[in-house]
């Protein structure tokens, strides 16, 4: 059984329910109905609601699989906004909240934060740019956490890690150049995210083209500042280095090279990069060279979850990714 | 609205926002040199913005301001 299909065992158990602001859009709607159909989430369409069944009924699909919340009923908006300006830590007030919730893509997220939908998934006919702020704004930040990031997961045919063929990596993709501060919110952010998508025990490299003070500069000392950082902040975590990559996931490596006592080393099932440009190399290296399928990119940080997808995703890789974030959210439940 | 009115106005959100004092900053201030932050604390200055001046600056907006002035510049226009 592939990691997907493990994955999508687990939704099954579990269907959580996924808020589709950009619900007129065909791929999207589709992904959202096989989703649904299949019984792996509860899919809401979130917009205008006659409008959305028009096309609903226009493309074939049966109406019964989704749940409608049109974003024009007064009562309903008033009742989440009511509800979202009494949580503690929010950004925005009653005023510009019923401003801002105009935009689906905001009312979905505020539904979110207040209970009504586990997941938002948007990213077709919004920006990264506009989900990232969305989400910063409605759903806000984990406590400790500086940044948004994300995490990718590899599928490396022939390769023998701690999970068999599957590394987790991060981050490939949002956060160009993190300060030591960032680093340790992106290894935290990415235990979190392997703990409730895999039920893994998270074992967190950060590397370095240092193993333990083997080279010295200021790149290094970055990542060993973010080690730092990371086990002040969370000691229950198991987040080490700096390592070199081979001594992050080689037992043999890490014997020669780390010559302390470390729950990580040899034995690392995620991987933080030092910045993108290593991030992006470094997983289409895994890509091209190792043959590996990739999924993700995974946001993490925010409060719940959030998932921006791939403008060209065609309809299966859209349908796989709502399903990584429902069990991630149902996953994030349990802790 | 008065211009220096509207000007101590965003210089007491940037404070709130960035954790500082307002007593040390100006319409001078640059927010790369002398506050710094990260780009969540921008997210919370718009939306501080939002909430109390009922102006919705754009976020890219408001990163690409050099000084709090410039972010004062953007308020009016969009008031």
């Amino acid at each position: 059984m592939s990691v997907l299909d493990e994955i999508y065992a687990k939704a099954k158990l579990n269907p959580q329910k996924v808020a589709f602001p950009e619900a007129e859009n065909e791929k999207m709607m589709l992904a959202a109905y096989e989703a649904g159909k299949e019984g792996y989430i509860i899919p809401i369409l979130v917009g205008n609601t006659a409008k959305i069944k028009s096309l609903c009924a226009e493309r074939g699909l049966e109406e019964a699989v989704f749940e409608f919340v049109d974003i024009a009923d007064e009562e309903y908006k008033n009742k989440i906004i009511e509800a979202y300006v009494a949580l503690p830590d929010t950004m925005l007030k009653q005023k510009p909240l019923a401003r801002r919730t105009q935009d689906p893509l905001y009312f979905a997220m505020v539904m979110e934060a207040v209970g009504d939908a586990d997941v938002t998934f948007a990213g077709i006919d919004n920006t990264t740019g506009d989900v990232l702020l969305a989400g910063q704004m409605i759903i806000g930040l984990k406590p400790g956490i500086s940044t948004i990031s994300s995490i990718g997961l590899c599928d490396i045919p022939g390769f023998k890690g701690s999970e068999g063929t599957l590394l987790a990596v991060g981050d490939s993709a949002v956060c160009t150049n993190p300060t030591s501060e960032q680093l340790a919110s992106i290894a935290i952010s990415a235990c979190d995210t392997v703990s409730s998508l895999l039920d893994w025990e998270p074992r967190c490299a950060m590397v370095s083209y240092s193993t333990l003070g083997s080279g010295q500069g200021e790149l290094i000392d970055k990542v060993v500042e973010g080690v730092k950082i990371a086990n002040e902040l969370r000691p229950d975590l198991a987040i080490d280095g700096e390592f070199q990559f081979d001594a992050a996931i080689s037992p043999a490596v890490a014997a020669k090279k780390v010559n302390r006592e470390s729950r990580v080393a040899g034995k690392a099932n995620v991987i933080i990069w030092p910045d993108l440009n290593v991030g992006n190399v470094g997983v289409k290296l895994i890509q091209q060279f190792g043959k590996a399928d990739a999924y993700g990119p995974m946001l993490q940080g925010f409060n719940k979850v959030v998932c921006d997808c791939s403008r060209g995703a065609p309809v299966s890789e859209i349908k796989g990714n709502i399903v990584i974030s429902a069990v991630r959210a149902a996953g994030s439940k349990n802790y | 609205m008065e211009r220096k009115e509207l000007e101590s106005q965003v210089i007491a959100l940037v404070a709130t926002s960035y954790g500082v004092d307002a007593g040390t900053l100006t319409v001078e201030t640059s927010f790369a040199d002398e506050i710094g932050g990260t780009s969540v604390q921008m997210v919370g200055l718009v939306s501080e913005i939002e909430n109390e001046l009922d102006v919705m600056v754009q976020l890219q907006d408001a990163a690409g301001c050099a000084t709090i002035g410039d972010l004062v510049d953007k308020v009016e226009e969009e008031m």
